[in-house]
């Protein structure tokens, strides 16, 4: 204290502007977060107002510079194809190796090179490390059978006067077992544009068809033959494979025996690198009134293809064919009245805009705001989760730009209609083949990371970074201003107790134990995080036990969960947590702990799926924010504090994982199929995808939960 | 004043020995000036690279089509090609390269000679050819072989911008580059006349740093402006062709060798609303008015023929056995360049003050002189026969008597 006053008949130290605005805004964080907390929030409905047309950034791609050259010729080719195929379905349905051989026969008599590619469906196992890992071929499968395997059929074409350094990948999804009338139809567009790029001259690239035996669903197909494409393995398990399971090989004796001195080959068929692959599915029913084509482009844990690849689709289908053009919505939006009041308000606000300044235009129609949230919701959403929404996931692994083409097409039986369809789909591939074609590098010139509000406008990550940088702002600064206040205050409090006499040497010994006391906060923060990563952990051990049913598994899983919860607090955090029982204000320094490393946690999954981040944040930031003993609300009975318990109750129910999950399951599906159960499938989903958002869930949000919760019920 | 108007014939008559001397001299020490036209070169580039720039090789196959159809012989072309869109794999037509999609005219036959091609397209090999400045192992057919008499027209296209244009996607030729290039052949008398004809984005910017004289230059746009193509061929998925340069292809079409159209003609065809930009010309400190210069000044090779009474000497200069084409001998008015001697003696007397005419006249006295007076005079000078000269005298004295005696009365 004497030091203090010496001190203070010193001249003060000038203070740098810096430190001056940080300490001015320390000083007033609850307004600071405040207004950054709505204007985040406000910022997010903004974006679909500051979404930017798409545009093609590559020039080497000139999509629809060139006429499409399918004709009429190729077209019945594909309808040829289409009839076999279903005719075959009708003889014999029991195994679906009649159809390959089928489509491999096309190939051949086209004059293109096939094989087969035999895979084992992997198990949806849950390995921890391996979330961030690249795919690798090291996962020798121990318990496949003969009896399960899918065959995929690939015919490439060698670009006649290319270097066959590159490959553009097409990709049909077949399941020859139960095939719908969708799928031969995509195979028939997919033939009819493969027996024109036997023909054409300009081709730059190798073509490969794939047809990806769908029986284990699409995306394992799709997987297991990029895995065995781009990391060959150099093991006997192929020729064990062989030995074992006879009849396999018969398939291919057959061939080799039918086709005797064609380009048929039991071996694997590569070609180059991969420019880009397209994924095309036909949907068996169509209910529009108008054909449509739908673009799937969201990889694992949200990573996106180039935009300029949805460019040059959306361009070629919209400007081209006529197809109109969709991205997935949240249905549940469109119809909501508070978003198009909202749109309308926004819509007033431009045109009042442009009375005072003619030039500004940011005005977009109330409808067509509705739509664009409607879009954002649904592509934050669909990144967040960080599941691929096709089989195009797979190759986004691989760094190749892929996305998900399905055509739903007015239905109707007419043979007209079937022509024109494979006409018109056709068409469009052999456009976006010939654009990607016309590239010279990898795609890097567009967006790769963008949320898209309709299929021809997007927001750049320059722009949605703010309103997740401003949700984010003030907790750095809560963080600094609730520790200050938590030393000052106590600081306040002994100065005024203690006798002068001892003042100097209480002072020091308070200060440095005062400043050290954030310690034991952190060791509780720390222990949470660290029951958090365990929590995520056990899932692995309930899935070895067998004959487990999803609810039972949940269940199993809360129970462990709490039980370790408790066992780490008894172990570790009891000693020092009733030495610090004692002290006022503890809660104010767990809960800067807590927004400090909320702030750690929500800037790092920024970077790895900012989507994530940004819902975690609209949840997780006012909650850590607004956190504060309900015994010190009831305490005070104002409005104000009345009004905090009830915004504390809220939060503190929607902010826990499984109950938003519910609760975000119910708002799109209705509350009566919910189950229990459905949880623990969701989780495992997320971890068979290897999604960063489970790891988000299990070391930042829970923790962070049971943090808030526990400042909740602090007894002070 | 009037003393002065007065006295000027008579001050001509004095400045007129002075004249004489001092030009006699110029002519010994700088050749340059008084530099005939000896032949025509042609160094067209393409700049870009890429399938998609597919157009910009067209325009260069075009330009060297037509100054070939011109009268440019090969030998005196330096096409230089930075890729081979006829190879590409993506063409459609292998190759064969066309610049209108009528594909009715392959510019990629046989008798193109590429001199330069590929990565070899460099701004150092460019100002290498410009300059003269190669290593020894350099073949002739790749040097620009020009001298104080040539003409050259230097095509460009490519992509530009503000005061360069961009080469090979790596590297740029900046606008003091080429003013230097172009100092710099100044000094080594390798042109006579420079035409720099360049289609690219902000094409005029290039041109900012030019001062040599005897340059001329045109660009496809203004700064600011960008250089649009013509046309896309849907069955190559190309554009072919780009604007300025289709436009003057266009015009060159309606030209054979023995046209008379004026580079103003040329200059004056650009049309803005077709080119979607303002082609811009700069004289600078290029003497001749555009109206009397014929295009194929630059885009052919069309030499002033001659005419000379005994061989070997009237002008006979290095090269005359070169002077192979022919000039239609109209004198028309667009072009009322003096093309024979006659013409020249005329200039001589009329316009006698200009150090060019006095030049004329001096080597009009070196060779054998046509005009009348001076044969007259050889004449008098060798006073062959001194009775006609007495007779000349008597007759002469007849008027003189006749307006003696008219005065005396």
């Amino acid at each position: 204290m004497a030091e203090t006053r010496e001190k203070s008949h010193k001249p003060k130290p000038r203070v740098r502007p810096i430190v001056r605005l940080g300490i001015f805004l320390v000083s007033h964080s609850f307004l600071v977060s405040v207004v950054c907390c709505t204007s985040g929030v406000l910022a997010l409905f903004l974006l679909p107002v500051l979404a930017k047309n798409t545009y093609i950034s590559e020039n080497a791609l000139m999509p629809g510079s060139a006429s499409p050259m399918l004709s009429n010729q190729h077209v019945l080719d594909g309808n040829r194809l289409v009839k076999d195929l279903t005719n075959s379905n009708l003889k014999s349905s029991e195994t679906g190796i009649e159809s390959h051989k089928i489509i491999a026969q096309y190939m051949l008599d086209l004059g293109a090179e096939v094989s087969f590619h035999k895979f084992h469906p992997q198990m949806n196992q849950f390995h921890p490390l391996h979330f961030f890992s690249s795919p690798d071929s090291g996962k020798i499968q121990e318990n496949y059978s003969c009896s399960s395997y899918g065959i995929n059929t690939v015919g490439v074409i060698r670009a006649p006067r290319g270097d066959g350094k590159e490959a553009i990948v097409l990709v049909t999804p077949y399941n020859a077992l139960k095939s719908g009338f969708g799928e031969a139809l995509s195979l028939g567009i997919a033939y009819s544009v493969f027996s024109l790029l036997t023909q054409v001259t300009w081709l730059a690239k190798d073509i490969i068809w794939l047809v990806a035996d769908s029986q284990f669903g699409e995306y394992a197909a799709v997987s297991a033959w990029l895995r065995e494409y781009q990391t060959p393995k150099f093991s006997s398990l192929s020729t064990l494979n062989s030995e074992m399971c006879p009849d396999i090989n018969n398939l291919f004796e057959i061939k080799v025996h039918s086709v005797a001195g064609s380009k048929f080959s039991n071996s694997f068929r590569r070609a180059g690198t991969m420019a880009a692959a397209l994924v095309l599915k036909v949907r068996d029913q169509g209910e529009q009134f108008e054909d449509t084509i739908s673009i799937y482009a969201e990889a694992s844990n949200g990573q996106m293809p180039n935009l300029d690849l949805i460019n040059v689709v959306n361009y070629l289908a919209v400007h081209r064919q006529g197809l109109r053009v969709n991205v997935e919505k949240l249905r549940s939006l469109l119809n909501s009245s508070w978003l198009k009041s909202l749109g309308e308000i926004f819509e007033s606000l431009a045109k009042v805009a442009k009375t005072l300044n003619p030039k500004c235009k940011f005005g977009i129609p109330a409808t067509e705001y509705v739509e664009g949230t409607a879009t954002l919701a649904s592509s934050l959403y669909y990144q967040a989760l960080g599941v691929p929404t096709g089989p195009h996931g797979a190759f986004r692994d691989y760094q190749v730009d892929a996305i998900t083409l399905e055509i739903s097409p007015k239905f109707s039986l007419d043979k007209v209609w079937r022509n024109d369809i494979l006409l018109r789909g056709g068409r469009l591939i052999e456009g976006v083949i010939r654009s990607v074609n016309n590239l010279l590098e990898k795609f890097h010139q567009s967006f790769f990371l963008y949320l898209l509000t309709s299929p021809s406008k997007f927001v750049s990550v320059g722009v949605y970074m703010i309103a997740f940088a401003l949700l984010i702002a003030p907790l750095p600064m809560v963080a600094a201003s609730l520790y200050v206040d938590a030393n000052s205050s106590s600081n306040f409090l002994k100065g005024d107790s203690s006798t002068p006499s001892a003042v100097t040497d209480a002072a020091e010994h308070g200060i440095t134990i005062r400043s050290w006391k954030w310690l034991n906060s952190a060791k509780l923060v720390f222990i949470v995080h660290l029951w958090g990563a365990i929590v995520s952990l056990l899932p692995y051990f309930i899935c070895q036990i067998p004959d487990c049913s999803p609810t039972t598994s949940f269940v199993i899983w809360v129970l462990l969960s709490i039980l370790s919860l408790l066992i780490l607090n008894s172990v570790l955090a009891s000693p020092l947590a009733c030495v610090k029982a004692s002290q006022e204000k503890e809660w104010a320094l767990v809960k800067s702990v807590t927004i400090s490393s909320v702030f750690i946690g929500l800037g790092l999954m920024s970077v790895i799926n900012f989507a994530t981040a940004e819902i975690g944040a609209l949840v997780m930031v006012p909650m850590c924010l607004l956190a504060q003993p309900l015994k010190l609300d009831v305490r005070a009975g104002t409005l104000r504090s009345c009004c905090r318990i009830i915004c504390n109750l809220v939060l503190g129910h929607i902010a826990f994982p499984p109950a938003a999950f519910f609760l975000l399951k119910g708002m799109l599906d209705g509350f009566g199929s919910a189950n229990v159960g459905d949880f623990w499938m969701w989780v495992e989903s997320l971890w068979a995808w290897n999604s960063a958002t489970y790891l988000f869930i299990g070391m930042v949000q829970l923790p962070c939960w049971v943090l808030c919760v526990s400042i909740l019920f602090h007894s002070c | 004043m009037d003393t002065f108007n007065n006295s000027k014939p008579v001050l001509h008559l004095l400045l007129l020995p002075c004249l004489l001397l001092y030009s006699s001299i110029a002519f010994s020490s700088s050749s340059v000036e008084a530099a005939m036209h000896t032949n025509n070169w042609a160094v067209l580039v393409c700049t870009s690279r890429f399938w998609f720039n597919y157009r910009h090789m067209a325009n260069t196959l075009s330009l060297y089509r037509t100054v070939k159809r011109l009268g440019i012989p090969d030998e005196r072309i330096i096409l230089m090609l930075a890729d081979d869109m006829a190879c590409n794999t993506r063409n459609k037509y292998p190759a064969q390269v066309f610049n209108n999609e009528n594909h009715r005219l392959n510019l990629y036959g046989d008798n193109v000679e590429v001199d330069y091609r590929g990565y070899e397209v460099t701004v150092e090999n460019f100002l290498r050819v410009l300059t003269g400045r190669h290593e020894t192992a350099v073949p002739r057919s790749k040097r620009l072989l020009s001298d104080e008499g040539s003409h050259i027209l230097l095509y460009m296209t490519g992509h530009g911008g503000d005061e360069f244009l961009k080469f090979q996607d790596s590297e740029e030729l900046q606008s003091h580059d080429l003013a230097d290039a172009v100092k710099q052949m100044k000094e080594k008398h390798r042109f006579k006349e420079l035409l720099i004809m360049v289609d690219t984005c902000q094409a005029a910017t290039l041109f900012n740093q030019l001062q040599s004289p005897g340059v001329l230059a045109i660009g496809s746009s203004m700064k600011g402006e960008n250089s649009y193509s013509h046309h896309l061929d849907s069955d190559v998925g190309v554009s072919v062709v780009d604007r300025f340069t289709y436009y003057t292809l266009a015009f060159f079409e309606r030209l054979n060798i023995y046209d008379n159209a004026s580079l103003s003609s040329l200059f004056s065809s650009y049309n803005p609303s077709w080119l979607m930009s303002t082609a811009y010309y700069r004289k600078g400190v290029y003497k001749r008015s555009l109206e009397e210069v014929p295009v194929t000044t630059f885009f052919g090779s069309v030499m002033e023929t001659i005419h000379t009474d005994a061989a070997y000497k009237a002008l006979s200069r290095r090269n005359s056995g070169r002077f192979e084409a022919q000039t239609s001998l109209d004198q028309s008015v667009y072009h009322p360049e003096r093309r024979t001697q006659m013409k020249v003696n005329d200039r001589d007397e009329t316009h006698n003050i200009n150090p060019e005419g006095n030049k004329q006249l001096l080597q009009g006295q070196e060779g054998a002189s046509k005009c009348p007076w001076n044969t007259f005079c050889n004449k008098f000078l060798k006073a062959e026969n001194v009775d006609s000269l007495v007779n000349y005298g008597l007759v002469a004295m007849v008027p003189f008597l006749v307006i003696s005696t008219w005065l005396v009365r």
